[in-house]
């Protein structure tokens, strides 16, 4: 719960007294936010859904970092931006997310017809 | 977390935004927004590391990319936003949901990680968290503030840029002899990719009948009965080439 | 810019790029493109089902081949030309073809030739099955092609992605099967979550460097080194460390170095012999090539700007320039890799004593090869900043010990799976005393064994040896050298440590006792099956021999870290 409040925190801090436009810190902030609940789910959940719902949360933290990038006005004047690069990246991230995402759900059922569980601690046939 | 927590914390996150008594017009309502999103984002997000419960998990993750959605929109990224609804939330994280109810059998709904584990992944992420928040705050150019007017739409030069024609121009301060890449390659190619995709996930999802045994189940039989056949329930005494041992074995493929 | 007129020029720019520039270099992965979609149609119709799928794909795969030659010799370093004025950027830059691509792709196309007629006779894939598999090998190999050519960060997580969720569908072939399945469900994971946070390394590094194009990006980190005095890089030093750390975790899980090793075995040992030696060989190689491609696209700016109007010399001093500026990017591609090399090495050996299964065994050696080929990617990249044709030399013995690593190693697969056929096991201690039955897979075995460890009548020896006269070389003009002395010796001692775990297995064929039940040969070598591992075994003693022609096509694969 305190990790909660300090991301809450960090954001409002970010953001000023919401007086000035946002930038491009903010979203990486949110950004690593992101990416850090989804490598901690994908590193705490056995189930094996829940580690998909962690690599789906990390992927969007790298996506919203490549939108920040290449928004044409979350960066000051004179700073370089990734222009349209960063939105075809975020835009093929997703795609290829779904991809993956529909592999790794099959797999996931097949494991559960072979092995009657989803809990991925239980994956020790193999040792190592 | 209940729900009733969301809602409270939710609060917690707009109360500033009235108690700080700001005058309304001097309020930047693109901040506020972002305020919103970027609060619900991460929040859910949060949620979805501490839910037990496979189904909270799901339904977290659906609002945290729903508010993801939001922040590509107020990033002017208004193509990327919706294909973010459309595909990822409504998409995506709908057949995440389908894998949920498919296996959600009493004892995997909550399969609780032990408070060791907990723990120590708190204290990974917490130190992972500062690290990224360091850098992230660490380069000065990212730390100016934006400009507040809005842009033109980017859906169109998106596009022409997806069949290799780049109509946008050099973006603003860009690199000296940058290249402007146009990105048909990468959007045929994809069809590809996704049609293999398609056939993988066809071919592990469907049952099969099997009228002969494939050597790999053979072999399969073979070990289990030199193991003394811990995993898979074998008479001992079965003779190695025997096809109805294998069919036993590979009996997980119907 | 929204004048019709320039929209024109626009359009038949595009049109020129692609179809006049970009697509005859694309040919070997067109094939396969067209294959996996004659895969599918043949299913569709009735007189096509007759037609087994192996030979679609093996007929897809040969013409990628033929193409892929032609490539190689179409370019103009062939027969002793200058070499370096043919890196060409395809795609509007998205992927670059040099003599690199041209290599690597002919390696990827050859091993589908010998790869899809091993797998039809071995009979994993059955008739039913076969044109699920061969879709899946086919694309994957596409995405392997993509790695070896990216030239684009949005090219790079493509091509690793379309190399990598293919090989999870295949990791679960054997879908009844608990091992399979499991094997399956550790690589997905894993492997998506290495992408994840790959993925998230490179929106650091393409943030910071406003690009997402290679050398662009170079130049940018250049610039950036060059801007700020050295040694006070602050903040952007922190990004840059982070960004590239993460890049690498996705990349090491590719090559299965460690610390990202750890799914290899499981792997292996879950899936079909024949997957792990696709998992094994293509995508070992591909991940290599990406590898180079990214630390030389990163570490040293290339001469050739596009759409630069200066002449070649100003640009190629500019590049020397930069390329100047660049020493501590270099510098800290040299440590990780280095590291990551002795400690990949080291460890598949030290693991490999205790295995009883022999797909275990191999997967160990699979990381303990990375292991050798990071250290000359290490020596490489270590030589490229001072001494452009030493690094050009130790490219090449990578290049080299790739080529040679196919035919060993997949032949070793190619043995595990056809003695599982006949003994039903893939347990060393089943392999007991086939000298006295089956004398021909015998040799063969001791001929593959006895090249992975290096030793010398065999091809495994001279890619070996060129690696370590690459790391000599490093020593004594890079300035790496403390760190190239140690990867010598790391190199030098896991040789002989892995000669006591290959010929453990030579000792268990021969010298052990044939059990009672054995019930008489085992595998002929007069055989399909026996044809296929002559087939792989017979260019591990022929390139022991004669090396010096592959060593020429290496050469020229090495000349495109100019």
């Amino acid at each position: 719960m305190n990790i909660v409040s300090l991301s809450a925190g960090c954001c409002l801090f970010a953001t000023g007294p919401l007086t000035e436009p946002v930038g491009v810190v903010h979203y990486l902030i949110v950004g690593a936010i992101l990416f850090t609940a989804g490598v901690v789910c994908m590193a705490l959940k056995r189930n094996a859904l829940g580690v998909l719902m962690g690599i789906e949360l990390v992927l969007n933290g790298a996506n919203l970092n490549f939108v920040a990038f290449s928004s044409p006005y979350l960066r000051g004047a004179g700073s370089a931006t990734l222009g349209l690069d960063g939105q075809v990246i975020a835009l093929f991230v997703i795609l290829l997310a779904a991809a993956e995402a529909a592999v790794a759900l099959a797999i996931t059922l097949n494991f559960y017809n072979n092995h009657s569980t989803v809990d991925i601690d239980r994956a020790d046939d193999l040792k190592g | 977390m209940g729900n009733e927590s969301m809602i409270s914390l939710s609060g917690m996150v707009m109360a500033p935004v009235l108690a700080a008594g700001l005058p309304l017009a001097a309020i930047n309502w693109h901040s506020v927004l972002f305020l919103l999103f970027a609060s619900l984002a991460s929040i859910f997000a949060v949620g979805v590391v501490l839910a037990d419960n496979v189904v909270r998990m799901a339904l977290y993750l659906v609002f945290s990319l729903a508010a993801t959605a939001g922040l590509f929109f107020l990033a002017g990224a208004e193509f990327i936003g919706a294909m973010q609804l459309m595909i990822y939330v409504g998409g995506t994280l709908v057949l995440l949901v389908f894998g949920v109810m498919l296996t959600a059998q009493a004892p995997f709904v909550s399969i609780k990680p032990s408070a060791a584990d907990r723990a120590l992944a708190g204290l990974a992420g917490s130190s992972l968290l500062v690290v990224l928040l360091a850098a992230a705050l660490s380069v000065d150019s990212w730390q100016r503030p934006g400009l507040s007017e809005v842009t033109a739409p980017t859906a169109t030069p998106l596009g022409m840029a997806l069949l290799g024609m780049r109509v946008d121009g050099p973006a603003a301060g860009a690199a000296t002899g940058a290249v402007a890449n146009g990105y048909l390659l990468p959007f045929e190619i994809v069809s590809i990719h996704l049609l293999v995709v398609l056939v993988g996930a066809a071919y592990l999802a469907r049952a099969k009948r099997r009228r002969t045994p494939r050597p790999i189940d053979a072999a399969a039989s073979a070990v289990s009965v030199v193991e003394g056949s811990t995993r898979v329930e074998l008479p001992a005494a079965l003779p190695p080439r025997s096809g109805s041992a294998s069919a036993l074995v590979s009996g997980g493929s119907k | 810019m929204n004048s019709v007129s320039d929209l024109g020029s626009i359009v038949s720019r595009s049109l020129h790029d692609t179809l006049a520039l970009s697509l005859p270099l694309f040919r070997p992965e067109l094939c396969l493109a067209v294959t996996v979609v004659l895969l599918l149609l043949c299913r569709m119709l009735p007189v096509l089902k007759m037609l087994d799928s192996a030979w679609v794909a093996l007929g897809g795969a040969a013409f990628a081949l033929f193409y892929a030659w032609s490539d190689l010799r179409g370019l103009p370093g062939w027969l002793g030309g200058d070499a370096l004025a043919s890196r060409q950027e395809i795609f509007t830059g998205l992927l670059v073809f040099d003599s690199l691509t041209a290599y690597i792709r002919l390696l990827l196309m050859a091993f589908l030739v010998l790869y899809i007629p091993f797998t039809k006779v071995s009979g994993i894939p059955d008739r039913e099955d076969g044109a699920d598999f061969y879709t899946l090998v086919l694309g994957a190999t596409l995405g392997m092609c993509l790695m070896a050519s990216a030239n684009h960060l949005l090219m790079v997580f493509m091509a690793v992605e379309m190399a990598s969720v293919p090989s999870y569908a295949l990791a679960g072939l054997l879908k009844g099967r608990r091992a399979s399945s499991e094997a399956a469900i550790k690589y997905a994971v894993y492997g998506a979550g290495a992408s994840g946070i790959m993925l998230y390394g490179m929106s650091l590094l393409a943030g910071l460097l406003g690009s997402c194009h290679l050398p662009t990006m170079a130049r940018q980190l250049a610039g950036l080194a060059g801007a700020i005095p050295a040694g006070n890089l602050g903040g952007v030093e922190m990004v840059l460390v982070l960004g590239g750390l993460m890049l690498a975790v996705g990349l090491a899980f590719k090559l299965s170095a460690v610390p990202f090793h750890f799914w290899c075995p499981d792997v292996f040992e879950g899936a079909a012999a024949e997957v792990g030696g696709f998992l094994s060989v293509a995508s070992k190689t591909a991940a290599v090539a990406l590898l180079l491609r990214i630390a030389f696209g990163l570490g040293m700016p290339v001469a050739v700007l596009p759409g630069a109007d200066s002449s070649s010399a100003l640009a190629g001093q500019a590049a020397a320039l930069q390329g100047a500026l660049l020493g501590d990017a270099r510098h800290f591609m040299v440590a990780t890799i280095g590291l990551m090399a002795a400690l990949t090495c080291t460890l598949g050996n030290l693991a490999a004593y205790g295995q009883n299964n022999m797909k275990r065994l191999l997967a160990y050696s699979t990381i303990a090869h990375a292991g050798y080929l990071l250290m000359g990617v290490a020596a490489a990249v270590a030589l490229s900043g001072s001494h452009p044709a030493s690094a050009r030399t130790a490219v090449s013995a990578v290049a080299f010990y790739l080529a040679t690593y196919l035919f060993m190693n997949l032949g070793a697969f190619a043995i595990v799976a056809f003695l599982r056929n006949a003994l039903r096991s893939e347990e060393i201690a089943s392999y007991a005393g086939l000298i006295r039955t089956s004398p021909g897979i015998v040799v063969a075995t001791g001929v593959v064994l006895v090249s992975l460890i290096g030793l010398p009548p065999l091809a495994g020896f001279w890619s070996k040896f060129l690696i370590f006269s690459a790391l000599v070389e490093a020593i004594s003009l890079s300035a790496e050298r403390p760190l190239m002395l140690v990867l010598l010796v790391v190199g030098g001692l896991n040789t002989v440590f892995s000669l006591y775990y290959y010929l453990r297995v030579l000792k268990v064929m021969t010298f052990d006792p044939l059990p009672a039940d054995r019930p008489g040969e085992a595998l002929s070598l007069v055989s399909f099956p026996g044809a296929i591992v002559t087939a792989l075994a017979v260019p591990v003693v022929m390139l022991g021999i004669f090396w010096s022609g592959l060593y020429a096509c290496a050469q020229l694969a090495g000349a495109f870290a100019s």
